[in-house]
């Protein structure tokens, strides 16, 4: 499989979480990687981009949100970065609480974890938080 | 995201198609679902068939009109869904929350027995 390095920043809107989207996808596909592998990646990372333009952003449409994608070894890493303070994601309500179940939001971190190998959280300097996915390809 | 919607037997039925992941096309889900229990129509069936995927944005619009309806003596079910949703629902636990149907016709005709 061929490597691949992109990085695309788009302004804080959600009106540009489509644009972010199609840039995953679309070079993934361009690699060959399974199509259902690809949503799941999509999924991960739409969520962070959403929390990133939504909530370390703070909805502040003079800042910017980077995402940043790579391909190496068979591994597809996806860095969404924003310019806010950062935030505890250990403090984040259990969606799975009875409790929780019917809630509207809080679930996106969540989800984003569930669909890929690893998901951290860290700084960038001279950025923000830096939300970073991992998937494993096969074979 | 596109989302047409179609009634038949008291019953309407959304089809959105596309992804759900937030922004403008998901507010426009979000307001339809919205208006339809303004103009008393409070049995919906969400037809899935068409959605390639959706995130937690997507999740948290059905949950909120699920809601909406069940508060106001109606309900929202799903049909046609799709094996990366049912995925989102079993991990999310939101299967338990939602009923579900394997084609539009058979949602519709649950309404008719309930």
């Amino acid at each position: 499989m061929k490597e691949l390095k992109r990085e695309l920043i788009i302004p804080n809107s959600q009106n540009n979480l489509a644009e972010a989207d199609d840039f995953i996808e679309s070079n993934l596909e361009t690699l060959g990687v399974d199509k259902s592998l690809i949503a799941d990646i999509a999924i991960s990372a739409t969520e962070l981009i959403n929390n990133a333009i939504l909530h370390g952003n703070g909805g502040d449409t003079s800042k910017q949100v980077k995402i940043r994608l790579e391909v190496e070894n068979k591994t597809v890493i996806v860095e969404i970065v924003d310019q806010g303070k950062g935030f505890d994601p250990t403090i984040i309500p259990d969606p799975l609480a009875e409790e929780n179940l019917l809630k509207e939001v809080g679930r996106g971190i969540f989800i984003a974890r569930s669909l890929v190998d690893e998901l951290r959280f860290d700084r960038e300097p001279g950025w923000g938080t830096k939300a970073s996915i991992t998937k494993y390809l096969p074979g | 995201m596109k989302l047409n919607s179609r009634e038949t037997g008291g019953v309407v039925i959304l089809e959105p198609k596309g992804k759900i992941m937030g922004g403008p096309d998901a507010t426009a889900m979000h307001e339809m679902l919205h208006e339809l229990v303004a103009a008393d129509k409070k049995r919906i069936i969400v037809d899935l068939g068409g959605v390639d995927w959706m995130n937690s944005t997507g999740l948290g619009i059905l949950i909120s009109s699920l809601t909406t309806m069940r508060n106001n003596n109606g309900d929202l079910k799903l049909a046609n869904i799709t094996e990366k949703i049912q995925s989102l629902l079993t991990i999310t636990k939101l299967v338990t929350v939602f009923e579900t149907f394997d084609s539009v016709d058979d949602a519709v005709g649950s309404f008719s027995t309930n």
